[in-house]
């Protein structure tokens, strides 16, 4: 299907057949140029050459994570999202190491259960993508909560063995001091993607991840398709988790976890477009070892450890901008637009400057609403309800199980004043997180924005009023200008939003430690704590804030010209661009907005702990994606509405105040959290036949 | 074009290691490399400062060439970079271990190579890796012992653990729960998780109190927050002489809350970070493990007898033995005093519990910046 997309853009007269392949794979080309160039650096840098044991240490040290990214860029390709890949990995990881027994057989048996643990939990992802027609990224969030509670029932905490066959089959040497046992691994990995990509379900893959609707119509059963998609990465990551299990030798519950936000730069990386439809699996084992790489070369250079963040962040950003650069790409773009702006203006032919001859179409009057103008209300705004309220819903029916489980809570003002005061971090966050979702982006710079900005204020504050009174203002100004900046990023370098904000969350992070030298001594402010935690005309003063603040988002993204660009861009930035709307300054102001609203919640966070700390904003950055879809907005853009946001807000909040207030275990209250996030987004599926 | 962004970025990683890159001045000592996991906490980083000033103090900087990398929070990170570090030649490897079985197979093949591994404050399970750090059981029971004891065997409590599906956590949590179990007076009311952080245990205990409030709770059992606790206490308007009994951490601010209310002695304090005389039990994983671990790692390369777990003794502070020190020397530390003047330690969460009779080369000014003893 990438041919036809291709072939679309070839230019007449110019058809050359090695060409065209060389366009068609251009994105794995770079990303093997760029592997490449870091592999040289890394020899050079190396004293000595490159023994076996190098390649063999070097090849087992990313096959988990190729394995991984493998089966998300399978995913990807169909135009989905993946986040269940680590608790995956995790749970085949914990599975093994405890019921492993050292017999061929059993080794054997257990390479089976993990490929069946993965395309298990791929089959209920693919389930309700596919067929109940929910968004990847809340199926996956919910099923990551589901599988990380059970892999804590299956094992508490490290331990366990996996048998020494086990092992060595896979992180041995396949031949000694030749060929290591990653290496074919990996070759038969990439095999099975071959078969796959040449089969009808691989020309099925990229038909739907390029467009679902011609896909369906040209006979491809696109539900099917999607739901093996799912399956087929469940059983990557099945063996990843049978090989992150060889190279450890035991279990731990949570070996899995920070692998999330590395599988999705690794995809990228290696050349495969986020929305689907274009790249391939080969590129993401290439992707997977640059990353390794750049720790290498990091680990050889001895960066401090207080820059390696910083460093990765910006090798990320080069390696992706080296596939990216061209004539073609948006800078040369916007270089061009400026060039004829600056010419019209010259020479007067702006359509600003022609005001008065602007045509009025005739437009027929609007349709006067009948006697049932409230009937009519709902009929235009069907559509928002439906997304909207199941999050309501699902609130309410919380608050009846909390009243149900503690008594007294529905009508305690104490309970409610809390519960604000814990949603106000997510439902700021909610708005610059939402707005970057409407436009079709994604902000991952969220907890190190929240942790850099808290952190330097608080630094600068140290406990006085006074100098909260600059300091406050400069923090939400630094948060927007780096906001800013990622916005820039993604409209003049052209980097997918994840690529650029992610690695704005490496630089940050960075920034944080540099700044306070891995220990931060600042403390909030008096006036700051009291906002937080004192007491203003009956409720905690930032509970009114909140309010004024809803006020304010609801009117931005409604009735503003900014908020309906936003709702443009995301629709389609094509059509956007046509109708005069500036693609460029919107995603920048969306970005910018973001920051802003980490910032704020960094100083608010501050202010409500009395202190900031590093690796504050670490527990936001799910959430805060995840209360936007509850609230019933498209992963994809486009649609949504702060109100749904808010919803989603409340439901998640009250959720997990009911849960720490039980002594249920953990891993219930994962498995737990996990399906009412699942029930509450069943009801926002796509109705479409 | 479409080559020449590729060549850029190498000719940019190039002058990377054209500025950062410095040779390594080699002389006779032994050359050992300290991993450390996630850098993002007080912890690791005094941690890392003790380790630091052991390198850097009289008595070892002849002797240890020592090289600082983290890996973050990542144990397929970890393990690459302890292979690195195998192949540029380490003698010891000094480990702060993210996960205490992922690192079995490298830790392994290190051993095989005859690199010394040595764990502090997490273990390592590998056999052939030495370890440093308290017993996770005892610092469990000994905190709920007073706690039961605190409140005569009777009464509502709340337990807040660390980061769950670690072995730390669940070996502290489960030897709490079992000296809870055996007194039918106690009732643990409510659960949360607390990610051994100040601002998560406010976060968890604000959504336990919106449906236990303050009044139905007796005591709390915390690996992270009593200082936070105490705070939240105030907050709501508690008395002093009312602050529940809480077994915790080993925090300078929760220390400094244990004092009797208005010591004379405390200068700077403000807010909750001040004397209350809450009665608390403080009990801590000691930072100064990596240092010690480093003194062993030397131990062992020049051939001393080291056993392969070494202990640390469970610090522990009541009301009755918190005292202030003014200094901050280990030559005061050995003399009793166990928390320092919030003028000089202004993170309430920064960790006090640096002493130990066995490091006499570190102090304060090793934790806080990295200087060694005079």
């Amino acid at each position: 299907m990438s041919t036809l997309v291709l072939g679309a853009r070839r230019r007449p007269g110019r058809r050359h057949g090695w060409r065209v392949e060389l366009g068609r794979h251009r994105g794995l080309i770079v990303a093997c140029a760029v592997f490449v160039a870091l592999f040289v650096v890394v020899d050079a840098i190396t004293p000595g050459a490159f023994s076996y044991f190098e390649i063999h240490f070097m090849s087992t040290g990313g096959a988990t994570l190729a394995l991984a990214a493998m089966g998300q860029t399978i995913v990807i390709l169909t135009g989905g999202f993946d986040l269940s890949t680590g608790a995956v990995v995790s749970l085949v990881n914990v599975v093994l190491a405890s019921a492993m027994g050292s017999s061929p057989l059993s080794e054997a048996g257990f390479f089976g259960v993990a490929l069946a643990a993965g395309a298990l939990v791929g089959a209920v992802n693919g389930f309700f993508v596919a067929f109940v027609r929910m968004q990847s990224i809340v199926v996956t969030l919910s099923t990551m909560f589901i599988v990380q509670g059970v892999t804590l029932l299956v094992m508490e905490k490290p331990g366990g063995t996996i048998a020494q066959g086990f092992a060595s089959f896979f992180s041995g040497d396949a031949i000694p001091h030749l060929l290591p046992a990653p290496i074919v691994v990996l070759l038969v990995a990439a095999l099975v993607w071959r078969l796959v990509k040449n089969s009808r379900f691989g020309v099925g893959l990229y038909a739907v991840g390029s467009d679902e609707e011609a896909a369906h119509a040209a006979g491809i059963r696109t539900g099917w398709v999607k739901f093996w998609a799912y399956v087929l990465a469940g059983l990557y990551y099945g063996a990843a988790g049978a090989f992150i299990s060889a190279e450890t030798g035991s279990g731990d519950p949570l070996v899995g976890q920070p692998m999330l936000l590395e599988v999705f730069a690794a995809v990228v990386l290696g050349g495969t477009l986020l929305g689907g439809g274009r790249g391939g699996c080969i590129g993401s084992i290439v992707g997977a070892y640059t990353l390794m790489i750049i720790v290498n070369i990091l680990l050889v250079l001895n960066v401090s450890a207080y820059y390696s963040s910083v460093a990765e962040g910006v090798i990320l950003l080069l390696a992706v901008l080296a596939a990216s650069l061209n004539r073609q790409s948006p800078i040369a773009f916007y270089l061009r637009l400026a060039r004829d702006k600056l010419a019209a203006r010259a020479r007067g032919a702006l359509a600003a400057a022609h005001r008065g001859g602007a045509p009025a179409p005739a437009l027929p009057a609007p349709a006067r609403a009948g006697p049932g103008g409230a009937a009519s209300w709902f009929a235009r705004h069907g559509e928002a309800l439906r997304t909207i309220l199941p999050a309501y819903a699902g609130f309410v029916i919380v608050l009846g199980v909390s009243q149900a489980v503690f008594g007294g809570t529905l009508a305690n003002p104490g309970y409610y004043n809390s519960l604000l005061v814990l949603c106000s971090f997510l439902a700021i966050l909610a708005l610059g997180q939402g707005a970057a979702i409407l436009t079709g982006g994604l902000d991952l710079s969220v907890p190190w924005m929240i942790g850099f900005v808290g952190i330097l204020t608080a630094g600068l504050i140290h406990g006085s009023d006074v100098v909260a009174i600059w300091a406050v203002p400069l923090g939400l100004a630094l948060g927007t200008a780096i906001g800013a900046v990622n916005g820039l990023g993604i409209v003049l370098l052209g980097l997918p939003p994840i690529v650029m904000t992610l690695a704005m969350n490496g630089i940050l992070e960075g920034a944080a430690l540099i700044y306070s030298n891995g220990t931060p001594s600042g403390f909030a402010s008096p006036a700051q704590r009291w906002f937080m935690t004192g007491h203003f005309l009956g409720p905690t003063p930032v509970v009114w804030f909140l309010v004024l603040f809803a006020l304010a988002a609801l009117l931005l993204l409604d009735r503003t010209v900014f908020g309906r660009r936003i709702y443009a861009v995301g629709n389609s930035t094509l059509v956007a661009r046509l109708s005069a709307v500036g693609v460029g300054g919107t995603l920048i102001g969306v970005y910018a907005l973001s920051g802003f609203c980490s910032a704020l919640v960094g100083i608010l966070l501050s202010g409500f702990s009395g202190q900031a700390t590093l690796g504050m904003g670490d527990d936001y950055l799910l959430p805060s994606i995840a209360v936007v879809v509850v609230g019933g907005t498209l992963i994809t853009g486009g649609r949504g509405h702060y109100l749904g946001m808010l919803g989603g807000v409340l439901l998640l909040t009250a959720l997990s105040t009911l849960l720490a207030g039980t002594t249920l275990p953990n891993a219930m209250r994962d498995i737990i959290f996990g399906l009412v996030l699942l029930a509450a987004v069943l009801a926002l599926r796509e109705r479409k036949a | 074009m479409r080559w020449r962004a590729p060549l850029l970025v190498v000719g940019i990683a190039f002058g990377v290691i054209a500025v950062a890159h410095h040779a390594e001045a080699a002389g006779k000592k032994f050359k050992i490399f300290l991993s450390m996991s996630y850098i993002g906490n007080d912890w690791q980083a005094e941690a890392a400062n003790m380790i630091k000033a052991m390198a850097a103090s009289k008595q070892y900087r002849d002797k240890v060439n020592l090289e600082v990398k983290v890996a973050g929070p990542d144990a397929q990170r970890q393990i690459q970079q302890i292979n690195a570090m195998v192949e540029e030649g380490a003698q010891a490897i000094v480990v702060y271990p993210i996960s205490p079985t992922a690192l079995n197979q490298v830790v392994k093949t290190a051993c095989a190579r005859h690199v010394v591994m040595i764990a502090y404050d997490s273990e390592i399970t590998e056999p052939c890796a030495y370890n440093v750090h308290i017993d996770q059981l005892e610092a469990g029971r000994i905190p709920a012992e007073w706690l039961v004891k605190a409140l005569h065997g009777k009464g509502n409590i709340v337990v807040i653990t660390g980061v769950p599906g670690t072995s730390v956590d669940t070996e502290r949590t489960a030897a709490a729960k079992k000296v809870f179990a055996k007194y039918p007076g106690i009732h643990i009311v409510a659960e949360g998780v607390g990610m051994w952080s100040q601002p998560v245990a406010r976060t968890v205990l604000t959504k336990i109190l919106t449906t236990h409030p303050w009044s139905s709770i007796d005591g709390l059992w915390m690996q992270v927050g009593c200082y936070t606790a105490a705070s939240m206490e105030k907050e709501a308007g508690i008395p002093n002489d009312k602050l529940k009994p809480c077994a915790g951490e080993g925090s300078n601010g929760h220390r400094i809350q244990m004092l009797p209310v208005g010591d004379p002695a405390v200068a700077g304090a403000h807010g909750t970070y001040a004397p209350l005389g809450g009665p608390s039990i403080s009990y801590a994983s000691p930072p100064y493990s990596g240092a010690l671990a480093l003194k062993l790692a030397v131990e062992i390369l020049e051939g001393r007898k080291v056993p392969k777990f070494t202990k640390l003794p469970l610090p522990i502070v009541t009301n009755a033995t918190a005292k202030l020190c003014t200094k901050g020397t280990w030559q005061e530390m050995a003399h009793g005093c166990n928390v320092f003047q919030p003028a000089i330690i202004s993170n309430p969460g920064w960790f006090a519990s640096i002493y130990s009779p066995r490091t006499p080369e570190v102090g304060l000014q090793a934790a806080l910046n990295g200087k060694p003893e005079q």
